[in-house]
């Protein structure tokens, strides 16, 4: 069953037309990815599915609930969470406060799905930033900053992730522990809905892709089939002559 | 066509701010003993504690005079507003450069129910904080909308324009030369016109505020307030309501504000608009600028650096404000956590070296 049902989305910013009529439904329990060239509106679509800017019409059902134009925290709290594409915490506190603030505001245990984690630790653990837990985060280099961000997400026990260019700036063997880790989300019941360019890491993650051009989508479907659309390959690489 | 982002990202400029020198805004917390919601207090910061209270407690004792004793008086209820200020400042990161407003209300509260009304000090005290809370809520709406430099352009407007009103309120406010207001009604024989007293009522509100703002700001509500000053878009998008947390802690602020101002007009006994302008409220920036906001002491050392300076040093009100302005340069460039911090950090040093 569809969590995320997403019909006939659309977002202008002034003349600019950030999507023009997206539909996507997205289950949970699976990763899905969403490609598309610069501009192609991916971002937006997560902003606008997270709350941060209100659609100019079209509707975003979450569980059979319309959440369209709803603020960024009800949102957050109703169990969809997203990340940022510059990794964002909040950079003053410590690790551990973090992760800790997410748990005491993100969706609460009595409406249903306890939280998979008891306790902050308990995350920072699942993550790989025990030993962390002590500094303060604006005092880390990037690639823990990005694992961070993960974690205030969790914190929020979400059961849709939408990760924003998770793997953007970490060198080749910190994006293959982000992806290992963004693996074994959906083992736990956390659906992931993922923006990324590298296509190798998509195509080995997602069971699904959906491509994005100027605001509308061009292609969905599983990886390899989607990748080989002559719509795709058009948009990434031209046409012939 | 360009991608469309999102607004720049405060952790951007974090990033510019070595480690070294977060560190010395945010000294580590020496205990994260808990006992429920609140974080329970190291044994360093109980003996601070102990000395703190023992000086208040005892400051009669040093033979101040009349003089100084007054002075203690005038720097209490200060404290009391900047213990407002400082968490408004030092945990959600809203800086008002018209708090002396609030404490106007409050007094004017005050003022004008026991020149219309007859109602005592005692009555009028939860009028005074209500008072001052609402307008402080109802001056932060825009807080919402615009933050950093823009917000305290308004609260400074705000203030000049309450100044105005006060001073044109005709007979309901006094004119420019404000209201009489009588004294303190005696609780259980106590009598507040002797100086003593009315110094303990001070210091025993003070106890109240400190023993609040601690609690506030080793609570949940505490880490939310800095979740919200440190990053507010990622506070929403893990399910905070950013919005009500911001008017709820400047209605707190107003809160304490009223509180003092109603303190100040029972101690001076009139009230005018002068002592709510726009130069009072500068002076409450630069004390808990100088103090620090984030430590539990900081507003208090503010306030008591700023009142005893000119007296001690024998400082004429000009002098006074060419010191004021040194110290407040000397305090950002060398140490920006204010003058609590920068001695918890020499504490630490020495400690440390001593181990």
């Amino acid at each position: 069953m569809a969590e995320l049902e997403i019909t006939g989305l659309r977002k202008e910013f002034g003349g600019v037309i950030a999507l023009a009529g997206v539909d996507i439904s997205i289950p949970s329990e699976k990763i899905i990815g969403i490609i598309g060239p610069n501009g192609s509106g991916k971002t937006t679509l997560f902003n606008v599915i997270a709350g941060v800017h209100k659609p100019t019409s079209g509707r975003v059902l979450w569980r059979g609930k319309d959440i369209t134009g709803r603020p960024a925290h009800e949102i957050a709290r109703a169990g969809l969470v997203r990340t940022f594409q510059q990794a964002m915490s909040f950079p003053g506190l410590s690790v551990r406060e973090n992760v800790r603030i997410a748990c005491e505001h993100g969706r609460s245990h009595p409406d249903g799905a306890r939280s998979k984690w008891n306790s902050p630790e308990e995350i920072l653990d699942f993550v790989g930033l025990t030993s962390l837990a002590g500094e303060i985060a604006g005092a880390m280099p990037f690639g823990n900053l990005r694992r961070l961000g993960i974690a205030v997400a969790l914190g929020a026990n979400p059961s849709l992730l939408l990760l924003d260019e998770p793997a953007a700036g970490l060198s080749h063997h910190e994006s293959d522990d982000l992806m290992e880790l963004v693996l074994r989300f959906p083992k736990i019941g956390i659906g992931v809905c993922l923006i990324d360019h590298d296509m190798f890491l998509m195509s080995a993650l997602c069971e699904r892709l959906v491509v994005l051009n100027f605001g509308t989508k061009i292609a969905e479907g599983p990886p390899n089939r989607v990748l080989n659309d002559s719509k795709v390959t058009e948009v990434y690489l031209g046409n012939e002559l | 066509m360009k991608e469309i982002r999102e607004r720049p990202v405060s952790d951007k400029a974090a990033k510019d701010i070595a480690p070294d020198r977060l560190t010395q805004l945010l000294p580590e917390r020496s205990s994260e003993r808990e006992l429920g919601w609140l974080r329970l207090p190291s044994g360093e910061e109980i003996v601070v504690a102990v000395i703190v209270i023992a000086f208040l407690i005892g400051f009669p004792w040093l033979h101040p005079g009349y003089r100084f004793l007054s002075l203690a008086i005038t720097t209490g209820f200060t404290a009391i507003a900047l213990y407002g200020l400082g968490l408004q400042f030092g945990q959600a990161g809203i800086m008002s450069v018209g708090h002396a407003a609030f404490m106007g209300i409050g007094a004017y509260t005050a003022g004008i129910l026991a020149g219309k009304l007859g109602i005592g000090f005692w009555g009028a005290l939860p009028f005074s904080v209500i008072f001052s809370a609402l307008f402080a809520g109802l001056i932060g709406l825009p807080s919402l909308r615009v933050s950093g430099q823009h917000y305290i352009i308004i609260t400074f407007c705000f203030c000049a324009l309450l100044n105005i009103a006060f001073t044109n309120g005709g007979s309901f406010t006094g004119g420019a030369t404000g209201l009489d207001v009588g004294s303190i009604d005696p609780v259980f024989g106590i009598n507040f016109d002797r100086l003593l007293n009315a110094y303990y009522l001070i210091v025993a509100a003070l106890f109240l505020c400190l023993l609040i703002t601690y609690l506030l700001v080793n609570s949940s509500y505490g880490r939310t307030l800095r979740a919200v000053r440190e990053n507010e878009v990622l506070a929403r998008a893990v399910g905070i309501n950013a919005n009500v947390q911001k008017i709820s802690v400047l209605m707190v602020s107003g809160a304490f504000a009223g509180v003092a101002g109603i303190l100040q007009a029972y101690y001076l006994r009139h009230i005018s608009p002068t002592l709510y302008g726009p130069f009072p409220s500068l002076y409450l920036a630069l004390m808990v600028m100088l103090g620090g906001s984030r430590l539990l002491y900081g507003p208090l050392i503010g306030a008591i650096i700023v009142s005893f300076l000119p007296e001690i040093m024998h400082l004429d009100p000009i002098d006074s404000r060419i010191a004021y302005g040194i110290c407040l340069l000397v305090v950002i460039l060398l140490l920006p956590g204010g003058v609590s911090a920068g001695l918890l950090n020499l504490y630490r040093r020495l400690w440390s070296k001593r181990r």
